[in-house]
């Protein structure tokens, strides 16, 4: 009877030990990452059968069991690889944000001070003063475009550093998850009971991992958790892990791309950036490709189609010594094109070493407004040799152009401000080899001004190299205009003066000979365009009335060719004449604008998300101090209580004796 | 439903984060005064800020192309101006001078007088503004446009027009060629010219002088004019007749018309109307002629100089080449010429006139256009102080009481009882 009753005392006082242990352990855990509320789960001892009735045994804590519930567990970690991409992505973005945000340091200024620069010119083409400030104002223009393209390539590198960084860390991760797997299973076999604190520490280590990169983890089998990233490409296989590596990418170097390594001896895998989702990892190849590369481009677009146009304009020109065209000492160009070409990278896994290079092709002319204007695009290309020839898709896309050879795909691409080009040398191409083109993405790092301008401002053409003269001897009231440059001017037709000669008659018809000759049918008011010069002519001229075009010789106060470059400012010179470099501009910083607010509002919502699902979590799992304190007060009291049936037992002992 | 310590402590300690954030970024607005801090904030007004801040630098641009273009228009109104006051002076000395009772030493002195107005014009029209590029010479600035020669001057220049972009759509002249202002002078009475023929190899002999002539149909002129009409006078028997000559005919197309001084003479040919008629006063004699051709042009200059050398020619016999009657058609023409350099003058005056008056009413327009350019742009950036004051308010409150109600729940713990 006494051996009954010490037994369920003893019984009673080790369940209550181990309640008191286990809110304990609650308490001190209290705020450890990942931690889940443990409880003991006590069951009666089965009572013995006797006459009287069941007579109970006492108590027994059968385990220790973790408040734990792994579909709020999962819900938290996919909330976190979320939320963890989109706060990736937005504090790389609003990077850029923040760098078109000021309205003092950001392209617009130093590109309206430089229209600024050559309006002065126009107004003084003489003066060597106005001549040098505008080359001081395309300096700082030229600066401007490299200091963001250098801010950009800054955030380049960042991208690339922290992928090698978040590589290893969650190589590391791996290995810890591996080991406590392997931990967890010889713990669980030899107890029968589970090893709940490895439990939470590899729940948190894959909460770790979702911050990452976003993970998935079936059902844990025998040996362990196995986790996957990507469409199911294996990370960890119960004790096993695969290396994930950060290399260059074969396709562009500069880009540090995600692999992963099957066996440890093996090569690494390129991922394609399609599987890279979730996490700080997602986020950043995410803002990689759709933001940094395109805004790389679109600067580099601009400062291209910014040379190009203004280089087609100069080449109309005249300089303030009277030289033109292709006139020795002419500067055709007012940008430096020599470094400004588009970027090729050959796959460096290629067979064929014949080079491809491919060069921007020269301005449209045209649009309302009669001016030069570029067709390039912000997208990089793909060219591929396939078997019937080679392949150029546009990356942004997907469109694509085949020709027979590269010839003819060059021809078919001017539409994109692109020819393509082949050289002689080397091994022919196989199919499969392929070139990364970037058209626009090293443009505004290579901007410059011509050296030989900077250093000589007299060779800027402010001047048109022609001018219009009606003969003194005329006898009607025919006029007329200063003329205007237009594409296909050339100058070797001025080498003799053209003069018109008005025939009357029914038509009345300009016949003109000289460097050019022909006749046109005349009314008045009408424009006329002989060899790229184009001038208007009004009024009724007798006839035999002449007019002559003719070489401008010492013009230094002609300023035409200044004002139709300072009309650039204004006119549609982007993006197949759609833009102009301004609205351009406005248009990829609304871009920007665009996706950092909807990155803004994504995150907010992804982050009350994420505080719902662990809400939700803790309310099952968190440690609530009151409760345990609650707990302590029961279990003591339990404690002391079944202390007591120790000493009623030790009493009813001593009784017996005392009978005895 | 039950609670973990934990969470009490999160959401007190996010909720104050948030306010925080959002006064952050509160007290951002109120020191830079924007209301948008990043592209972020509004992406639209952010671009739209980016072109309207164009459009307003390009018009402050055309403001200062506009004052660029006062400027040097104001110059070349006042050389223009100065031309016309000249001419007023030369035309003065030429009524003068056309009195045949003036003594040919008179003559001489007024020729002195016109050979100083001569150097004087040719100062002006060598002109420099304040870069030193001469006004007057198109677009060789660098090139002196007028120099001296026998039959007047000689312009070096061009018809170039210097322009600047005033306007997004307009270009403006801002300087006027030499030739415009000094050499295309349409002579004799803008359509036609007339003047003595001579008889045979000397000077008319009889009395007879030219006027100017008038169109009667410019169309016909236009459509049908040879390149001279020579008016052949023929004297017999006291009968004064005349024939009309066209381009180098011998043959004349009209004879045997007769004479009355001052009588209108058509210049027909049969069916074929020339649109033009002349009148000649006085008796002239046989053989003696005159002639008609299409205007061209005629340097001031030129003028001048034949101006000078009529009144250094003096007055004399018909023997000596100088008779008064030559003198007076010679004046008649000068005088006339100078009437036309004058009117192109004053041509150009009210062209340069009404390009400043243009410029002013587009200053106006293009301040105008810079306020509502100024007004815009604060719509889309600027603060809303009064708004943002109030808001700033209202968060200091709401993190007040965030951290105030921190407090309390933090405090309560069944421990700190127990």
């Amino acid at each position: 009877m006494s051996s009954g009753l010490l037994s369920i005392g003893v019984s009673g006082l080790a369940a209550a030990q181990l309640g008191l242990l286990t809110t304990e352990h609650n308490v001190t855990n209290a705020s450890t990452p990942g931690y889940t509320r443990q409880r003991t789960v006590q069951t009666s001892l089965v009572g013995i059968q006797t006459g009287g009735g069941t007579v109970g045994q006492g108590t027994d804590v059968v385990t220790i069991e973790r408040m734990y519930d792994k579909y709020l567990s999962a819900q938290v970690n996919s909330s976190q690889t979320k939320l963890s991409e989109t706060d990736a992505y937005y504090a790389q973005i609003s990077q850029i944000d923040n760098l078109m945000a000021d309205p003092a340091a950001g392209l617009s200024p130093a590109l309206q001070e430089f229209f600024k620069g050559v309006q002065d010119v126009a107004a003084n083409p003489s003066l060597l003063s106005s001549r040098q400030a505008m080359i001081s104002s395309a300096e700082t223009l030229v600066s401007r475009f490299q200091s963001l393209d250098m801010r950009l390539d800054e955030l380049n590198n960042e991208v690339n550093g922290r992928i090698e960084d978040n590589v290893g860390l969650i190589n590391s991760y791996a290995k810890q998850i591996a080991e406590l797997n392997q931990r967890i299973v010889i713990a669980e076999s030899s107890y029968g009971q589970p090893a709940n604190d490895m439990l939470d520490q590899r729940g948190q280590l894959i909460n770790e991992l979702n911050k990452l990169i976003k993970v998935t983890t079936p059902s844990s089998t025998n040996s362990g958790l196995n986790v996957f990233i990507g469409s199911g490409q294996p990370l960890v296989i119960g004790t096993q892990t695969m290396e994930m590596t950060a290399t260059p990418s074969t396709a562009d170097a500069s880009r540090m791309v995600i692999g992963i390594k099957t066996s440890a001896a093996g090569a690494s895998v390129e991922l394609p950036d399609s599987l890279v989702i979730g996490g700080e990892l997602g986020g950043l190849v995410k803002f990689r490709n759709e933001v940094l590369g395109s805004t790389t481009n679109e600067l580099g677009r601009l400062a291209a189609s910014m040379a190009l146009t203004f280089n087609a304009q100069q080449a109309l020109g005249q300089d303030l010594l009277g030289r033109a065209g292709t006139e020795t000492g002419f500067e055709t160009e007012f940008f430096s094109m020599a470094a400004l070409k588009p970027t090729v990278i050959a796959n460096t896994s290629n067979t064929g070493t014949k080079t491809i290079s491919v060069s921007f092709a020269d301005p449209s002319f045209g649009g309302t407004d009669g001016n030069f204007y570029t067709n390039l695009t912000t997208s990089d290309y793909l060219l591929t040799k396939t078997g019937a020839g080679y392949t150029l898709t546009r990356l942004d896309d997907n469109e694509q152009w085949s020709g027979a050879d590269i010839p003819a795909l060059s021809g078919l691409v001017s539409s994109e401000g692109l020819s393509i080009s082949l050289s002689s040398t080397g091994a022919a191409h196989v199919a499969g080899d392929s070139f990364l083109i970037q058209p626009t993405r090293n443009a505004a790092e290579n901007l410059a001004v011509n050296a030989v301008i900077a250093a000589d401002p007299r060779t800027i053409a402010a001047a048109l190299p022609f001018r219009t003269t009606s003969t003194a001897s005329n006898t009607g009231s025919g006029a007329i205009s200063a003329g205007t440059g237009a594409q296909g001017f050339n100058l070797s037709s001025l080498a003799t003066p053209i003069t018109f000669t008005f025939v009357s008659g029914s038509p009345n018809t300009l016949t003109y000979a000289g460097g050019a000759s022909g006749s046109v049918n005349y009314t008045s008011g009408m424009t006329i365009s002989v060899s790229g010069m184009s001038f208007v002519m009004t009024g009724v001229p007798n006839n035999g009335d002449s007019f002559k075009l003719e070489r401008n010789t010492a013009a230094t106060t002609d300023g035409r060719n200044a004002l139709a470059l300072g009309k650039l400012q204004t006119q549609n010179t982007v993006a197949g004449g759609s833009a102009t470099f301004q609205t351009a501009f406005a248009q990829t910083v609304a871009d920007i604008g665009i996706k950092t607010r909807e990155l803004r509002v994504v995150g907010a919502a992804q982050e009350s998300a994420l505080n719902q699902a662990q809400i939700s979590r803790d309310t099952l799992s968190g440690v609530n101090l009151d409760e345990e304190a609650a707990n302590m007060i029961r279990y003591q009291q339990a404690y002391q209580a079944s202390a007591k049936i120790l000493d009623i037992g030790s009493q009813l002992f001593d009784t017996l004796l005392q009978l005895g | 439903m039950r609670i973990s310590t934990a969470q009490i402590f999160d959401s007190g300690s996010r909720g104050i984060g948030r306010n925080q954030v959002d006064l952050y970024k509160l007290q951002n607005q109120l020191s830079s005064g924007r209301k948008n801090l990043t592209p972020a904030d509004d992406p639209v007004a952010a671009a739209q800020a980016l072109v309207l801040t164009q459009s307003k630098e390009v018009s402050a641009q055309f403001i200062k192309n506009q004052g660029d273009a006062r400027g040097k228009l104001s110059v070349v109104e006042t050389q223009v101006g100065a031309v016309g006051d000249l001419l007023q002076n030369v035309r003065e000395k030429l009524v003068q001078a056309g009195n045949t009772t003036l003594s040919n030493s008179d003559r001489s002195y007024i020729a002195k007088e016109l050979e100083a107005r001569f150097s004087e014009l040719l100062g002006i029209a060598n002109a420099q503004d304040g870069t030193g590029s001469y006004l007057f010479s198109g677009y060789q600035g660098a090139l002196k446009p007028f120099s001296v020669d026998q039959s007047g001057a000689q312009y070096a220049g061009d018809d170039g027009k210097r322009l600047l972009q005033v306007d997004g759509s307009r270009q403006m002249a801002t300087n006027v060629s030499g030739n415009e202002l000094f050499q295309n002078i349409r002579n004799g009475n803008g359509t036609f010219v007339t003047s003595t023929n001579g008889n045979g190899t000397g000077i008319n002999k009889g009395t007879g002088v030219i006027d100017q002539g008038s169109v009667t149909n410019p169309a016909d002129w236009n459509a049908n004019h040879p390149s001279k009409i020579e008016i052949r006078f023929s004297v017999v028997a006291g009968v004064t007749t005349y024939s009309l000559y066209k381009d180098s005919d011998v043959v004349p197309f009209s004879s045997g018309n007769n004479f009355v001084s001052g009588d209108p003479i058509a210049l027909e040919d049969g069916s074929t109307n020339y649109g033009a008629s002349v009148a000649i006063e006085g008796q002239p004699l046989h053989d003696d002629s005159f002639v008609v051709k299409p205007s061209t042009n005629e340097s001031i200059f030129t003028t001048l100089r034949s101006a000078i050398n009529t009144l250094n020619k003096g007055v004399g016999s018909v023997a000596s080449g100088n008779s008064t009657t030559q003198y007076v058609n010679d004046f008649a023409g000068q005088l006339q010429q100078i009437d036309q350099a004058l009117e192109n003058v004053n041509k150009i005056r009210s062209t340069v006139g009404s390009n400043l008056l243009e410029l002013e009413s587009l200053g106006n327009s293009g301040e105008d256009l810079q306020l509502q350019y100024a007004s815009s742009l604060s719509a889309l950036q600027d603060l809303d102080y009064a708004k943002a004051i109030s808001e700033m308010a209202q968060k200091q409150l709401q993190l007040e009481a965030a951290q105030l109600s921190f407090k309390q729940i933090s405090q309560l713990s069944l421990f700190s009882i127990l």
